[in-house]
């Protein structure tokens, strides 16, 4: 296998992972899940080892890496966004979120 | 059957060092431990900044982490430093408990030697005789089966659940096909991963344990009324690519690799000898959670970490691995292997899991890590904390 510059873990993903330096906003690249490939253009700058929307996700769906929630997204996300912490919450260890006793 | 290169102890464990240790007990022989370990051949100090003034149940915290890295196998003998005395965590108490392994262990009090020049000479003098005895000691060559195995990660980016974790769990499912037993540690991260861990689990008691442990210890962060997002993940985890604590443990989880998981144990517990993963309940902070791993008996560990590292347990040789490239450049001096030819080339995640075994055997054998040869004593031993200061 040849290097690769982006990462797809699971069918059901809707993110992958960046793994090429230097990527910017325009930048196509091309996606493989399983036997299907498709072309993304980069709506943003994207670092190497951050993540970017391969389907159109709504506000509130999970984010979906390794097959299973990673957390929830907090505004809509297109195809080619970089998935983040500006977009997207956890759902785990929410202390702010949970009544003190 | 792979082997290794381990000293045999009389207790029957194996170590894959024969270290002198020179151990403080409380944070005011500290002094006294790191003046003679820097002055005598071959002595590694164990410093820590607790031992006096602590809620009962947590100084038996502390000293179950002291007499459990005293007693882990890579030790062939041990001076015990105290300054005076603290109920619960005597250099008596912690050497007694020392001496039922059979290895020599001598106790330093600095109050009741005459003071720090006194009991300094006094250590130096006790730490030669054990010295002399422990170097008569060689190596047999043993089964992997003797090796209690711990994993850990640390500074993880993306590329830790992609790569050198999958790659650390291959080679943790080929030790243990082999009788031996690994540990998994950081319950925090494995908030999000309990579903997949619960569903190796050896029996339905057992995938309730580890529900049951990882939500106990998420009920102490969430008792904090904060987010935990920026204390874990990190920032350098999210610099690195790490959205949430589910992405991270997910990833985490990983280089548990698919063997059975045989129990939960304790922080600081030595898992029975039945071969498999072990849940050891530690905090996801590196250093607390492998200097549970270590007083837990394991004689070596392997640390993944995305982002590169400068941690190494003190007296369990600790082996680092990355699968992101410019890591391994960035830290060459402390990062032992680089397997980012899983992402960049055309590695497999078992040939990965390959070459980090066969550093293993090596380690285990006697060959020193980068962090050995650094002398990095003091980046890898932190005792959690389960009470107050008093």
């Amino acid at each position: 296998m040849a290097k690769k510059n982006i990462f797809v873990v699971s069918g059901s993903d809707n993110v992958a992972t960046i793994l090429q330096k230097g990527l910017e906003k325009g930048a196509t690249v091309e996606v493989n899940v399983g036997d299907n490939s498709k072309f993304i253009e980069l709506k943003d700058n994207i670092l190497y080892g951050h993540k970017v929307a391969i389907k159109p996700i709504l506000k509130g769906e999970k984010i979906l890496k390794y097959g299973l929630a990673i957390g929830i997204a907090i505004t809509d996300i297109s195809v080619g966004e970089h998935v983040h912490i500006h977009n997207v919450e956890s759902t785990r260890g929410r202390g702010d979120l949970t009544k003190r006793r | 059957m792979d082997k290794f290169w381990g000293y045999v102890n009389p207790d029957g464990t194996v170590g894959t060092r024969n270290h002198l240790l020179i151990l403080s007990s409380t944070i005011y022989s500290n002094g006294l431990a790191e003046r003679v370990a820097n002055s005598v051949y071959g002595a590694i100090p164990i410093i820590h900044p607790l031992g006096r003034a602590q809620t009962k149940s947590d100084i038996r915290f502390t000293f179950k982490t002291l007499v459990g890295t005293a007693k882990n196998p890579n030790i062939g003998g041990v001076v015990v430093l105290d300054h005076f005395q603290e109920e619960g965590n005597t250099a008596e108490e912690i050497a007694e408990e020392i001496a039922k392994t059979g290895k020599p262990v001598e106790i330093v009090n600095i109050r009741n030697s005459g003071g720090t020049l006194e009991s300094t000479t006094k250590a130096i003098r006790l730490a030669m005789d054990i010295a002399r005895k422990i170097t008569l000691r060689r190596r047999d060559e043993v089964p992997i089966s003797k090796l209690l195995f711990g994993l850990n990660c640390g500074t993880s980016d993306t590329t830790s659940g992609l790569s050198s974790n999958p790659a650390l769990g291959h080679c943790s499912d080929i030790i243990i096909k082999q009788g031996g037993r690994s540990i998994l540690a950081e319950l925090t991260e494995l908030m999000g991963a309990e579903e997949w861990l619960a569903s190796r689990a050896v029996n339905q008691d057992v995938s309730d344990k580890i529900w049951k442990v990882i939500a106990d210890f998420e009920n102490r962060i969430l008792d904090t009324g904060e987010d935990i997002r920026g204390a874990n993940p990190t920032a350098d985890n999210i610099t690195g690519g790490l959205t949430t604590i589910e992405e991270k443990s997910l990833g985490a989880a990983k280089k548990s690799g698919s063997a059975p998981i045989q129990d939960v144990v304790d922080w600081a517990e030595t898992p029975p000898n039945k071969p498999g993963v072990y849940i050891m309940a530690t905090p996801g902070h590196g250093a607390e959670s492998i200097t549970g791993i270590g007083a837990g008996g394991s004689q070596l560990l392997v640390f993944s970490t995305g982002g590169g590292h400068t941690i190494s347990h003190p007296i369990m040789p600790t082996i680092k691995v990355t699968g992101n490239p410019y890591s391994a450049d960035y830290m060459k001096d402390t990062v032992d292997l680089d397997v980012s030819d899983v992402l960049e080339g055309d590695l497999t995640i078992e040939e990965a899991g390959e070459i980090i075994l066969k550093e293993v055997i090596e380690v285990a054998s006697g060959k020193i890590t980068k962090s050995e040869f650094l002398l990095e004593h003091n980046t890898g031993f932190a005792i959690h904390r389960i009470g107050m200061s008093t």
